[in-house]
């Protein structure tokens, strides 16, 4: 039994060490999708800027999301961001659409923020509620 | 409390990463799942390499914004390549020719000017400054509780020696007109949609004519790369970057303070000398950001870095102000009890950082509580806490909990 135990322990940690693996090389080099450019022949400086492409969190209405924030943003706006309370989330989609003018459907503003609230959200505590904007 | 979280994230990674390497396992299966689920809760942060600029932590792509990593903030003067990028609108300049480039000068002039790159470095005097560079929202990610927006850690700053011309003489070419109260600051950079209000900022008439706010076109001697400005950007010493517009293009004086979103509803504080508040009660008024108040942080020793009892180690940071220059940086290890002072790195002058250096022995294992606080040449000290909703102006004296073996 001891042998059995021993074994199945060394698979969970062969498992642990290979996902923290590869979450080093996923940081050290992640590589861009377009090449290193910087021309400047003098007169004219140009550069091709890289991608760093992300898989969206499946989620609910995760197309709609898709479809209407990414046209002017990465995903990464919204990867980056620590989880937050529904009300945060419902006012970080208004001011994309009163301020920055985003083109969102009134329809599609509640499935977004019910997306972001599936992979960024948090219980409301009062101090989180707050900090809307 | 986030910091300290990725802290201990990080500990426990990189025991496991020995170990990992060690045995050379490398299944793609197995990383891919969890990046997609969340990258901002696996420790590690992503980095990537941008056109003439080394490895930095990426936090967004389009539009690009990328932190500069700790390890560089120990120099006078921050490498081009390691300064750290932030662009609001995704339609950034990626191609400027160098002959059809011209800065306009608009508005309430005598003469509306035209200025070619040549024109702009020939007809000025070159003038020369070190000044130190942060984003509002560098370190929002240290404020607890949490706050929505860019997720910086200590990587939205850099210090650099720029060279370029007085805005004030620029617009002493063209002539204010009386009535004149603000300019109005434009770049290249375009919105992504017709709606999307285009990034302009504005300084007052007579902040613009002070003879310190510089045209800049050359960063620590070199022309500044495209993604930190490039030809010409704003410096507007001891203010924070956001008023440094990048690719500037275009000033028109104003008989009319400018409305923007960029002014009016972004980028503005709690109208209180530390821009602090609560979550549950949030300052009635706010103002625009505008001078850096003072602030020191550890470079060295690095989050989870470990010490050993009863070896000298090199303390190391920077210190920062925006008005009179660091006179004094100071140093705790228990906690903030008892205080000694650092020693200063070179004085570059009164809008440049100041490194600093202290040598401290652990006594014994354990876990201490280091502390930094700088104050000014005029006497302004750090805030003992803050908070506010936007995550800006980060002046708190900060600590970082280090194990001594």
């Amino acid at each position: 039994m001891g042998r059995w135990m021993f074994l199945w322990m060394l698979v969970a940690v062969t498992i642990a060490v290979a996902l923290a693996q590869q979450a080093q090389s996923q940081s050290r080099s992640h590589s861009p999708k377009a090449p290193e450019s910087a021309a400047d022949n003098g007169q004219v400086q140009q550069i091709t800027l890289p991608q760093y492409p992300l898989q969206i969190p499946p989620g609910p209405n995760a197309e709609v999301y898709r479809r209407d924030c990414l046209a002017c943003h990465t995903a990464r706006y919204v990867s980056m961001q620590p989880h937050f309370p529904k009300a945060v989330w419902q006012s970080e989609v208004k001011k994309m659409v009163d301020v920055y003018g985003a083109p969102i459907p009134d329809t599609d503003q509640a499935l977004i923020v019910e997306y972001l609230v599936a992979v960024k959200g948090v219980e409301a505590t009062p101090a989180q509620g707050a900090t809307t904007k | 409390m986030g910091r300290r979280r990725f802290v201990s994230t990080l500990i426990s990674f990189s025991g496991l990463l020995a170990a990992g390497h060690a045995l050379g396992w490398d299944p793609d299966w197995a990383w891919a799942e969890n990046t997609s689920q969340d990258p901002s809760d696996a420790g590690a942060p992503t980095l990537a390499r941008f056109p003439q600029k080394a490895e930095l932590i990426l936090l967004t792509d389009r539009p690009p914004q990328l932190e500069t990593p700790l390890r560089y903030l120990l120099t006078d003067l921050t490498p081009n390549e390691a300064f750290f990028v932030r662009w609001h609108l995704s339609g950034i300049p990626t191609k400027v020719d160098r002959n059809t480039f011209r800065l306009e000068i608009s508005g309430k002039v005598n003469k509306p000017l035209s200025l070619s790159l040549s024109e702009l470095q020939s007809k000025f005097e070159p003038v020369s400054l070190v000044a130190f560079a942060q984003c509002a929202g560098n370190f929002r990610s240290w404020f607890e509780p949490r706050v929505p927006g860019g997720q910086w850690s200590s990587g939205a700053m850099g210090n650099a020696r720029w060279k370029g011309v007085r805005l004030k003489e620029v617009l002493d070419a063209a002539g204010v007109q009386a009535g004149a109260v603000q300019v109005g600051l434009r770049g290249l950079d375009e919105p992504p949609s017709a709606k999307t209000p285009v990034y302009q900022k504005s300084l007052q008439i007579d902040h613009a004519r002070d003879g310190e706010v510089m045209i800049a076109y050359e960063m620590n001697g070199e022309p500044l790369p495209m993604l930190n400005g490039y030809p010409i950007r704003l410096v507007v010493p001891g203010w924070y970057a956001t008023y440094w517009v990048k690719a500037l293009s275009s000033i028109s004086v104003l008989d009319q303070p400018l409305k923007t979103f960029w002014m009016d509803k972004a980028y503005r504080i709690p109208d209180n000398a530390e821009a602090n508040e609560e979550p549950q009660h949030l300052a009635p008024t706010t103002v625009p950001i505008s001078q850096m108040p003072v602030h020191s942080i550890f470079v060295k020793p690095a989050p989870g870095e470990q010490l050993r009892a009863g070896q000298p180690y090199q303390l190391a940071g920077v210190a920062n102000d925006g008005s009179s220059g660091i006179r004094r940086t100071e140093i705790s290890s228990d906690g903030g009890q008892t205080w000694s002072d650092a020693s200063l790195g070179e004085d570059l002058g009164k809008y440049s950082w100041r490194t600093w250096r202290a040598e401290w022995t652990p006594p014994a294992k354990g876990t201490y509580r280091l502390m930094v606080r700088a104050t000014t040449n005029s006497g302004q000290k750090q805030a003992t806490a803050q908070w506010n909703r936007s995550g800006y102006q980060r002046d708190v004296i900060e600590h970082q909990d280090v194990v001594v073996l």
